[in-house]
């Protein structure tokens, strides 16, 4: 029997369910056998979910504010002031 | 060839004819507006990776000074180089590239724990037979979820930024490895390598913290 180590490193994209078949069938005969990697396989199935679990964190609403008055001054720095002005093409107001 | 105010000037006209046929603009419309100096354009474009680039930030650096730093960075240079973004990959490929760039430097003077090779996470039967992998139960019924949030975030901050990069974009942020290759300038076998380093170095950290808890 192959030793765990050879298995490990196709063992993300198994648990993904992105490993080729072949792969795949050769993980599952060696996971009959092997209690160690049936727990690893299903810790590390776990360890995905907790992650996802986490609240998704957004910018806070000063946060945005600041960020938003720093991109306007370096927008200015960047295309001047006329880039922003709503003069119409042909000139009229 | 028209001159730059000119030019803002037509783009200014091709907006307004596009807003008044409700004709909402794609992302290449978008850039080209952007290009000629349309700020609303500009943030439109960046509108949906304000808070995937501030996310990334903060659980790479595991702060939210850095985090709000990164992403500032992160616009900063982008419009600085928006001339120079040819759509060959998407604005969002494009502006996660220089987030890479900027956590780099960042990050380049901090020293991180080194995570081990991926072999040795393997179970080790070679002393009793069992290397004795801890078997979870729910951890919910061990930790408060926020305990849990907390011990994973708090592991990953520590982790050098070459793992836990590729590893929030790919579970947290749901990208799919072949564009993480592409944002980070990496093959796909170097991205999947270092995700399941990180899975890996993580599970264990989980599993530790687990049997710590035990009676």
């Amino acid at each position: 029997m192959k030793d765990c180590t050879e298995y490990i490193q196709n063992l993300c994209s198994y648990v993904d369910g992105e490993a080729d078949d072949s792969i795949c069938k050769e993980i599952e005969k060696h996971l009959k056998d092997c209690p160690e990697c049936r727990v690893m396989v299903d810790t590390l199935k776990k360890t995905v979910v907790l992650c996802k679990e986490g609240e998704k964190k957004h910018l806070p609403a000063e946060l945005r504010a600041k960020l938003k008055s720093a991109l306007e001054k370096k927008w200015k720095e960047r295309f001047g002031n006329e880039a922003d002005e709503e003069t119409p093409p042909d000139g009229e107001k | 060839m028209l001159a730059g105010s000119q030019l803002r000037v037509d783009i200014r006209f091709a907006k307004r004819v596009l807003i008044a046929y409700n004709h909402p603009m794609n992302e290449k419309e978008l850039v080209i507006h952007a290009r000629g100096g349309d700020r609303d354009a500009f943030n439109e474009l960046i509108s949906n990776y304000i808070d995937k680039i501030y996310r990334l930030g903060f659980k790479v650096s595991g702060n939210e000074e850095d985090a709000q730093d990164i992403l500032q960075e992160t616009f900063l240079k982008a419009i600085d180089k928006i001339e120079s973004f040819r759509s060959e990959a998407s604005f969002g490929t494009w502006l996660y590239s220089i987030a890479m760039n900027v956590m780099r430097g960042c990050f380049a003077q901090r020293k991180k724990m080194a995570l081990k090779p991926i072999e040795d996470y393997a179970p080790d039967h070679s002393d009793t037979g069992s290397s004795g992998l801890f078997k979870w139960n729910d951890p919910h019924e061990m930790f408060e979820n926020s305990q849990i949030q907390g011990i994973i975030d708090d592991f990953i901050a520590e982790m050098p930024e070459e793992n836990s990069t590729p590893f929030i974009l790919r579970y947290i942020e749901e990208m799919p490895v072949k564009e993480i290759a592409g944002v980070m300038g990496l093959s796909v076998s170097a991205v999947k390598s270092r995700i399941l380093r990180a899975r890996l170095a993580l599970r264990e950290h989980i599993s530790s913290k687990m049997e710590e808890k035990m009676p």
